[in-house]
């Protein structure tokens, strides 16, 4: 296998890594800015350098030229080489900063150069904490500045587009956002303009970056001067708690991280996984925080005589399990939802078989053409493949409409989805039922239900959903409900203020708690007013069941969901073979 | 050495007049080499017999432009291009319009007969968008030949089709290096490519593309009649052939003059162009561009314009645009305009270059302005160190090579104006 030797260090290697990405892989640090796995390369920011040489091959012998000693000769190239530009060949050996003196010294060089027009704001930057240029300063800059005049100044605030804004004085010209609209989301909309230490990204006169996918820039920007309109200012990074979750706005499930603060979600970004998002996902997904932080409902909500008093979780219980007496099974209708995840559509879908209900129905919310072949589908929901891996019955919208709206259904339960929201239903639909709708959010079909139950949602509990590929991923408990508590989940992400903070502060506050439960959990209670116990502690324990009864999820777990990126459902053939 | 240069009949631009137009042109033997190309030689003879003449590229680097031909992988097919480099915007150099103005079918002919050479489909003529009327008078030459049957379809019925198109560029120096000059015509940003992969193998859209200075060009023709010992007999040995100096600065007569390469500094002064100006003594000669290092007045003895001499001496031949500066100069005045030429120009893709040079031009307008110290003079060497051979393309260097020399060689002018600093308290 060829080799190479880094600091003296021999590694093996197969194909043809680029230098850099080949340290990186392995763990060495190393500094770099305008590098991007998923973009072309520039080699713009010449802060990779390394001494690279090649061993000489003696034709005569056939073999490496060797000196006095015994060693191979090495012939380095004249100048220094980026690494992300180099590509490894077979013996080739790289001297970082770590062995050569050469090295360190360009780094320190180069950041010099970067630094000497930047505004060094980074009291006031929304990057500080998280700045590849703060922190590589910290490792490999220089000491102090040399530059002793005025700085070269360029516009501040720009708004590039809806979700975007710029300051040209941070920016330090690495392109990625201008490769990304170019490689990745090909919308062509940022170009550099300008010339020489006056240049900085812009969109073309009269345009704005409106780009579906444009607050991936900001991600990639490698200091401050890309910053999203909606998050500037809001919290440092160090306030926040950063825990792994998944984009249930669209069919495609994006992989992302919640950012939260006192149980706010503040900000999502993209999480990466090569199989699904790579390292991107669309704008909507990230405006998704307004639902989980507002409008949310908070204890249970009954429809008495007209008037919409809260209710207590007691009550709610009690309210649905004598409902589910009063009925016969065949009055009774089942609503799953493509919104909601898998174990609480399995739970519900064993409830309703327990009452002796026949089937749990849903609809797709599919809007025809709104895809765009990367990473927008036109499933507007996270697990319209679970519902129909589950068993549940799919019906069109009008089919569902007719099977609602029939006056022989007296009692109808519905997961999350807002059917009236989204136009299947009509209030008149309802009229003359009883309808129990277990949400997060109040909305039109919140509104027109009887018995308003809140529920978790997919930042508040662990929970998993199939994406459109048939791929099966999980999200973890971002922020507590007024029945979690951060401590004592061992799941939920410890933020840096936790770790490092000193022990006499409490970081987090209880503000911004939500009182509801997991849909599970209640339909779970209103079974246990039967002594028919579930049994169920956790979404662990579901999926577990799941994955033994149902061939389709067969070797689901969530430990496999912790170490895999998402875990892609076995199909149908292979259930027959197997 | 000596070169018989006072009985040297220019080849490029000959002192015929009307030469520009095609009629002229045809009468003083214009377009023949190409036809005997066509008729009787092949491809790899012709690049074979120009690479046996070491034609070195007139725009700077000084490559062996037969040799560089030769790197263009076999056709497939597929189009292949030459990108002829007019675009010369480095200070002191001024001698491709001179072949635009005078002599523009010599280009074409050495365009087309290397175009023959290399199998290529199209030649696009770079030119600096600033030569306005230079521009139109080589489109008017491109039409003429078009109208003659040079260019086009099955040229001169020998089956080989070649297009010529003329592009502008919008005034920017980094569009003169060539691969941000391919960027250029591809109607991208100028930002210089990395290498490899080299233009040979992958240049315009993609496609084997070589790049050759106008002047570079307009020599095949020669070589193609007289043949390559012929060539090589011109001027010095290792750097042969005619040359346009174009000669600038504090002289009596300036001007482009056409001699062979080797060319006594001091005769080229002295003799060609006049003398000094006022009878005043050189303080420096920047040789060939002002991205060459300058040499001082009291290096010049016997100091020959060509690669090895200049190499030598500490500088280099560049394009051979030779600017003279008399005993009056102010250098650090010189250096810091050089400097604000680079600062101004450097395309912002690098960061050593975009930051560097305006922090090599910030410290000398604090020197100019008598606000300097030494320590200024240590920071800009370490400036140039820190520039130099670190960034994609060579304008760093070009950037850093005229402070770092300029800094060295005329180091007391520099230290004079520091010790005269605002600042100095004792």
């Amino acid at each position: 296998m060829p080799e190479i030797f880094i600091d003296n260090i021999r590694y093996e290697f197969e194909g043809k890594p680029l230098v850099l990405q080949f340290m990186l892989d392995n763990g060495l640090d190393h500094p770099f800015f305008c590098y991007h796995p998923s973009l072309s390369i520039p080699a713009n920011c010449r802060q990779c350098y390394v001494e690279a040489g090649t061993p000489v091959w003696n034709r005569e012998t056939n073999d490496y030229e060797l000196n006095e000693s015994g060693d191979r000769v090495i012939r380095f190239f004249p100048k220094l080489m980026t690494a992300c530009s180099l590509e490894a060949t077979d013996g080739m050996v790289i001297k970082t900063h770590r062995t050569s003196e050469l090295v360190k010294r360009a780094h320190k060089d180069t950041l010099e150069f970067i630094l000497v027009n930047h505004p060094l704001d980074c009291p006031i930057c929304d990057q500080a904490g998280e700045c590849p240029l703060q922190i590589q300063t910290y490792k490999y800059g220089p000491e102090g500045s040399r530059f002793e005049h005025k700085k070269v100044h360029k516009p501040k605030r720009i708004k590039l587009g809806p979700r975007v804004i710029l300051d040209a004085e941070r920016c330090i010209n690495c392109t990625r956002c201008v490769r990304f609209t170019e490689e990745i989301s090909k919308t062509h909309q940022l170009t550099i303009i300008s010339r020489g230490d006056k240049n900085y990204p812009a969109v073309a006169p009269g345009t704005e970056f409106d780009d579906p996918y444009s607050l991936n820039t900001v991600d990639i920007c490698p200091v401050g001067a890309l910053t999203s309109a909606d998050f500037r200012f809001k919290a440092r990074v160090w306030e926040m708690n950063q825990t792994p979750g998944i984009d249930v706005t669209n069919g495609t499930g994006c992989n992302i991280d919640v950012w939260t603060r006192d149980n706010l979600v503040l900000r999502i970004t993209p999480r990466y996984n090569a199989a699904v998002n790579d390292h991107w996902m669309p704008d909507f997904g990230r405006e998704d925080i307004r639902r989980m932080n507002e409008n949310r409902i908070s204890k249970p909500e009954l429809s008495l005589d007209g008037d919409r008093i809260k209710s207590s979780w007691n009550n709610a219980e009690i309210t649905l399990w004598e409902k589910l007496k009063e009925f016969s099974p065949s009055e009774m209708l089942f609503a799953g939802s493509a919104f909601s995840s898998v174990e609480d559509n399995f739970v519900l879908k064993k409830h309703a078989k327990r009452i002796g209900a026949e089937k749990v129905y849903f609809t797709p919310f599919i809007k025809q053409g709104s895809g765009d072949g990367f990473l927008i589908d036109e499933d507007q929901y996270p697990n319209t493949q679970g519902c129909r891996l589950l068993g549940l019955k799919e019906l069109s919208p009008a089919d569902f409409k007719a099977k609602v709206s029939d006056s022989a259904v007296k009692l109808l339960v519905m997961l999350e989805d807002d059917l009236i929201g989204r136009g299947v239903l009509n209030t008149a639909d309802l009229e003359g039922k009883f309808v129990v709708y277990m949400g997060s959010n109040h909305n039109a079909t919140s509104a027109a239900a009887t018995l308003v139950v809140p529920i978790a949602n997919s930042v508040e509990q662990s929970c998993s959903f199939v994406n459109v590929k048939g791929r099966i991923q999980r999200t973890t408990a971002a922020k507590e409900t007024i029945y979690t508590n951060r401590k004592l989940n061992l799941e939920m992400s410890v933020g840096r203020l936790d770790r490092y903070g000193t022990k006499f502060d409490n970081w987090v506050t209880d503000r911004n708690r939500i009182d509801c439960i997991p849909a599970w959990e209640y339909l779970e209670r209103v079974a246990a007013q039967d002594d028919a116990n579930f049994g169920y502690v956790s979404t662990r324990a579901i999926m577990a069941e799941i994955a033994s009864t149902n061939a389709r999820f067969t070797g689901v777990d969530y430990d496999r969901l912790d170490e895999e990126p998402g875990i892609p459902l076995i199909s149908a053939e292979e259930v027959k073979t197997a | 050495m000596a070169i018989d240069w006072r009985n040297y009949k220019p080849l490029l631009i000959p002192g015929i007049p009307n030469l520009h137009k095609i009629e002229v042109f045809e009468k003083n033997g214009g377009y023949e080499q190409l036809k005997k190309t066509l008729k009787s030689l092949t491809p790899e003879a012709v690049v074979n017999e120009v690479k046996a003449a070491n034609i070195r590229g007139r725009g700077g680097a000084g490559f062996n432009a037969g040799l560089k031909w030769s790197f263009m992988p076999k056709p497939d097919g597929g189009p292949r291009y030459i990108a002829a480099n007019g675009d010369e915007s480095e200070p002191g150099t001024f001698k491709d319009r001179k072949i635009f103005e005078y002599n523009p079918h010599l280009f074409i002919e050495g365009a087309i007969i290397a175009g023959f050479a290399m199998h290529i489909t199209a030649v696009y003529v770079y030119i600096r968008g600033e030569y306005k009327s230079w521009i139109d008078m080589m489109q008017k030459a491109i039409d003429d030949a078009y109208a003659k049957g040079y260019l086009g379809k099955n040229i001169l019925g020998s089956g080989f089709d070649l297009d010529m198109y003329v592009h502008s560029g919008a005034g920017a120096y980094i569009c003169g290096e060539e691969s941000s000059l391919m960027e250029s015509l591809e109607g991208k940003r100028g930002y210089p490519r990395v290498k490899p992969p080299f233009p040979a193998q992958k240049g315009l859209w993609g496609r084997p593309t070589t790049i050759n200075n106008i002047e570079t060009l307009a020599n095949v023709p020669l070589v193609i009649k007289n043949g390559a010992d012929w060539y090589k007999s011109i001027g010095a040995p290792t750097h042969p052939g005619p040359v346009l100096y174009g000669i600038s600065g504090h002289v009596n007569r300036p001007g482009v003059y056409e001699y062979p390469t080797g060319m006594s500094i001091m005769e080229l002064i002295n003799d060609v162009c006049g003398g000094m100006r006022g009878g005043k003594k050189v303080k420096a000669v920047i040789p060939g561009g002002s991205s060459t290092p300058p040499l001082r007045g009291d290096q010049l003895e016997g100091v020959c314009m060509d690669a090895d001499s200049l190499r030598t001496a500490g500088s280099m031949m560049g394009t051979a645009g030779m600017i003279v500066m008399d005993e009056d100069t102010d250098m650090v005045d010189a250096l810091w305009r050089i400097s604000h030429f680079y600062h101004h120009e450097s395309c912002g893709q690098c960061t050593p270059c975009r930051d560097g040079t305006g922090f090599l031009e910030k410290t000398l307008i604090k020197i100019r302005d008598g606000e300097g110290e030494m320590r200024d003079l240590d920071l800009l060497l370490d400036l140039c160190t820190q520039m130099e051979g670190r960034t994609i393309c060579a304008l760093a260097d070009a950037a850093a090579w005229p402070v770092r020399y300029t800094v060295t060689r005329f180091r007391e002018d520099f230290e004079k104006r520091v010790k005269n600093t605002v600042f100095a308290l004792a």
